[in-house]
């Protein structure tokens, strides 16, 4: 399906789009700007109709399951006064006079987003970070979206018409790479959400001059100093309900000990911990089929893949623990089987440093007298989120998007010389 | 290694308890040959404390090593060299991760005698030509799906005179062409030869709503049948009631209930599950299934819905013998199905949580969803 001019058309008239699109942006952009209060009255009123209800039905068609959870954990980001607040974080100061002049923001024109697939709503919200800055956007939509852009676009169009000429988008697989370099060729920036594999297939097709905004797939782990008496549960629930798949999510549980010994009565202490997590997460039986299989799979991989090291095992129900005896960060089994290592903090920055460039969010758990010193070593060594480990997937408001803003990336800055080589006194009204 | 072939070969089809000892050695031979060939799982079986001596009766073989079909997306384990393996199949790779499973000569002796006994028994074979509708994908070089061969092997039964596919590979891609299909079922339904549709239910439903929509019915010449492989997959959503899908094939295309025939089985399982008149999948004496318990994995009872795992020796190439699918099923006594076999059958019921496994059906039903159409 395809979505263009405010409404979702069939996959047949993806050719007539492309046709006319090149024209339609121009059209647009010679136009007036997207004014910044537009977008958000139309946010406004799509959190109205949110909040009363309406649109549950949409929701509950076309997201999976535990995606009205993930939303209202997410919706007072999306909230008037949050997005205000980002934008004058991540926007303010960019703009205003200037020794020479002054400087303005402008949107960087067309976004094409490559949007994600492991989290229902992201490739809405990506557009909306494009739209709060006035770009057009050409989404292609992930794999396994069931249509709940599409519908999110409507609705949202419907509500303010004037977003229709800064909104398409596209359900196109990615063999479809004719069709995709084509979009690119329009485009100012490419956003593009996913794996090293996406990322580099983007660089191949994206035109010279082309600016790239790269949301590549992140590593995330937990790290534990003086865990005995803590409340260890959350850091469970963490595992379990985002099952690894997220950037944020925790692949391996470092221990700040040096003793395989500790690590051992942590594996058996945290277990069972673990499989609570589990049995309370995975409802159903189909749930708990999938668990008990990806549970399965991963002691088969451990059996197979993992041979000739000396990893111990400690298979619980629907979850595990492998502790490995290196140090690395690496991508756990996924699903609620979960890696621990050991790494005392002596040697945290040298081995996370392997993974700059790859590095997120840390859920720290420690006394707090450790607190400050710990966060400092974790930031130091690359980290860009430092948080209680039940908080590791949580989003907060005016964050920064892996060490960056990302609606700085979606802009340009313009410099205007005053032709009487004077600053100009009163900065101008700004979009922003 | 003739246990296998004495297994296959057996003639009373889906007498099980008359099967059981030879089952079991041809089980035990197997998983030996597995054990001395295929390094993985070798490693599996050491570590589970495995070997074929600890199948003594026919209850032990929920001990052998269970894989999950994910294994077989993540492990191309193989317990013969390629050049050994004459034909090579895949799961669908929807997703992009599939299963690939080998066939070797001893599994491809195996299977035909398995295939025409039980093509006899539910009455397939038939030596009229018959006219072939596929609704499903046109096997080619381009793939080497699963599904597409158990298509095109459905269509042998009845020497083919003619068929034709609604899904082709077009410029690397499927493109269904399902008002292609109606239009030749009209044709072919004026001639004198029985017409067979072999189809994805999803397809056949799909493709019987759209005969109704054009206000179309055919009479399909008498001997025609509807032969359903592929299962409704993720499809549930919109699966229709088996009575309403009869009462439509009567109407729109005048086959009566007792020629719809449906097929069960997987890449990693390739035993010919059939439907009894009474339309229920009992378990043929080359197979035997055991439920296990969502949680543990451990065998549950008669009756008690489960994961299904399916165990069977006829593959050497790789090592299939004890599958855990992520299907969810139960098993009931054959008495009680009324169609005279003892046998007891499988009732499939969905599919097992997570997203991460898309299938052939699903597939299919989603480019038909995509409203490409033509």
């Amino acid at each position: 399906m395809i979505f263009a001019g405010g409404k979702i058309l069939p996959d047949s008239e993806l050719n007539p789009v492309l046709g006319y699109l090149e024209e339609e942006i121009a059209q647009t952009l010679s136009g007036p700007p997207l004014e910044t209060d537009t977008v958000l009255d139309a946010l406004e009123a799509l959190g109205a109709e949110l909040d009363s209800g309406a649109l549950d039905g949409l929701i509950a068609q076309y997201a999976p399951p535990g995606a009205r959870e993930e939303l209202d954990r997410v919706r007072p980001q999306i909230s008037r006064a949050a997005l205000e607040e980002r934008l004058a974080l991540e926007l303010g100061g960019l703009a205003g006079p200037r020794p020479f002049g002054r400087s303005q923001v402008r949107p960087l024109g067309v976004l094409l987003h490559i949007a994600p697939g492991n989290m229902a709503g992201l490739p809405a919200f990506t557009a909306v970070e494009g739209l709060l800055t006035g770009n057009i956007n050409l989404v292609k939509l992930p794999h396994g979206d069931k249509g709940l852009t599409l519908a999110v676009f409507q609705k949202l169009t419907e509500l303010e018409p004037r977003l229709a000429p800064y909104l398409y988008a596209f359900d196109l697989s990615s063999k479809y790479a004719g069709t995709i370099k084509a979009l690119a060729a329009l485009a100012d920036g490419i956003v593009t959400w996913g794996g090293d594999g996406a990322i580099s297939a983007m660089r191949k097709l994206a035109p010279p001059g082309c600016k790239l905004i790269e949301w590549g797939h992140r590593l995330s782990f937990a790290y534990l100093s003086g865990w005995e008496g803590m409340d260890l549960s959350p850091l469970a629930e963490h595992i379990v309900r985002t099952g690894g798949l997220l950037c944020s999510s925790c692949q391996v549980i470092y221990l700040d000990t040096s003793h395989l010994s500790v690590a051992e009565r942590f594996c058996k202490q945290f277990l069972p911990i673990l499989e609570k997590a589990a049995a309370s997460h995975y409802k159903t039986p189909g749930q708990a089929a999938q668990g008990a299989l990806y549970a399965r799979e991963t002691a088969l991989e451990q059996i197979v893949d993992r041979a000739s090291f000396d990893d111990l095992n400690f298979p619980g129900q629907l979850c595990s623990l492998t502790l490995r005896r290196d140090m690395n960060l690496e991508l756990s089994h996924l699903h609620g089987n979960v890696l621990v290592k050991r790494l005392p903090r002596q040697e945290l920055v040298s081995v996370l440093r392997r993974q700059r460039g790859r590095l997120q969010t840390a859920g720290l758990i420690c006394p707090d007298l450790k607190r400050e010193t710990l966060t400092a070593l974790l930031a130091q060594a690359g980290v860009n989120r430092i948080t209680a480990p039940g908080h590791m997937s949580h989003s907060f408001p005016c964050e920064a998007h892996d060490g960056e803003y990302p609606l700085r990336r979606y802009v340009r800055v313009v410099d205007m010389e005053n032709p009487q080589g004077r600053p100009e006194t009163a900065p101008e009204q700004e979009n922003f | 290694m003739l246990s296998r072939q004495t297994l296959f070969w057996l003639s009373r089809v889906y007498d099980l308890p008359g099967s059981d000892a030879r089952f079991l050695r041809a089980v035990r031979d197997n998983c030996a040959y597995h054990i001395r060939h295929c390094p993985e799982y070798r490693l599996i079986c050491q570590a589970e404390g495995f070997s074929p001596g600890c199948l003594n009766t026919i209850d032990d073989l929920e001990k052998i090593p269970l894989l999950p079909t994910l294994f077989f997306k993540r492990h191309h384990a193989a317990s013969m060299p390629g050049w050994r393996i004459p034909m090579k199949v895949t799961s669908s790779g929807t997703s992009g991760s599939f299963s690939r499973v080998g066939f070797d000569w001893g599994c491809i002796f195996a299977e035909i005698p398995m295939v025409l006994r039980l093509g006899f028994y539910h009455r397939l074979v038939s030596p009229k030509p018959t006219r072939y509708v596929i609704l499903g994908y046109k096997p080619g070089r381009q793939d080497r799906m699963g599904v597409a061969r158990t298509m095109f092997g459905l269509t042998h039964f009845a020497p083919p005179v003619g068929r034709f596919y609604a899904l082709e590979w077009k410029n690397g891609g499927y493109v269904p062409n399902l008002d292609g299909a109606v239009k030749t079922l009209a044709r072919w339904a004026q001639g004198s030869l029985p017409v067979r549709i072999v189809a994805f239910p999803s397809y056949l439903w799909f493709g019987m709503e759209r005969l109704e929509e054009l206000g179309l019915s055919v009479r399909l010449p008498k001997g025609s049948k509807i032969l359903l492989a592929g299962g409704w997959k993720q499809h549930y959503a919109q699966e229709v009631d088996k009575n309403t899908l009869y009462a439509l094939a009567r109407r729109v295309l005048g086959v009566e209930e007792e020629n719809i025939h449906e097929f069960f089985g997987a890449v990693e399982h390739p035993i010919f599950f059939n439907t009894c008149k009474k339309h229920h999948f009992h378990v043929p004496a080359y197979a035997r299934v055991i439920i296990r318990d969502v949680r543990t994995l451990k065998p549950l009872p008669m009756g008690e819905v489960g994961l299904v795992n399916l165990i069977t020796p006829l593959i050497n190439a790789t090592p299939v013998t004890s599958v855990m699918t992520d299907d969810l099923g139960y098993l009931t006594p054959g008495e009680d199905c009324g169609c005279g076999l003892k046998s007891p059958y499988l009732t499939i019921l969905g599919r097992a949580g997570l997203n991460d496994i898309t299938t052939c059906a699903a597939g299919a039903a989603e480019l038909l969803g995509k409203g490409e159409m033509p």
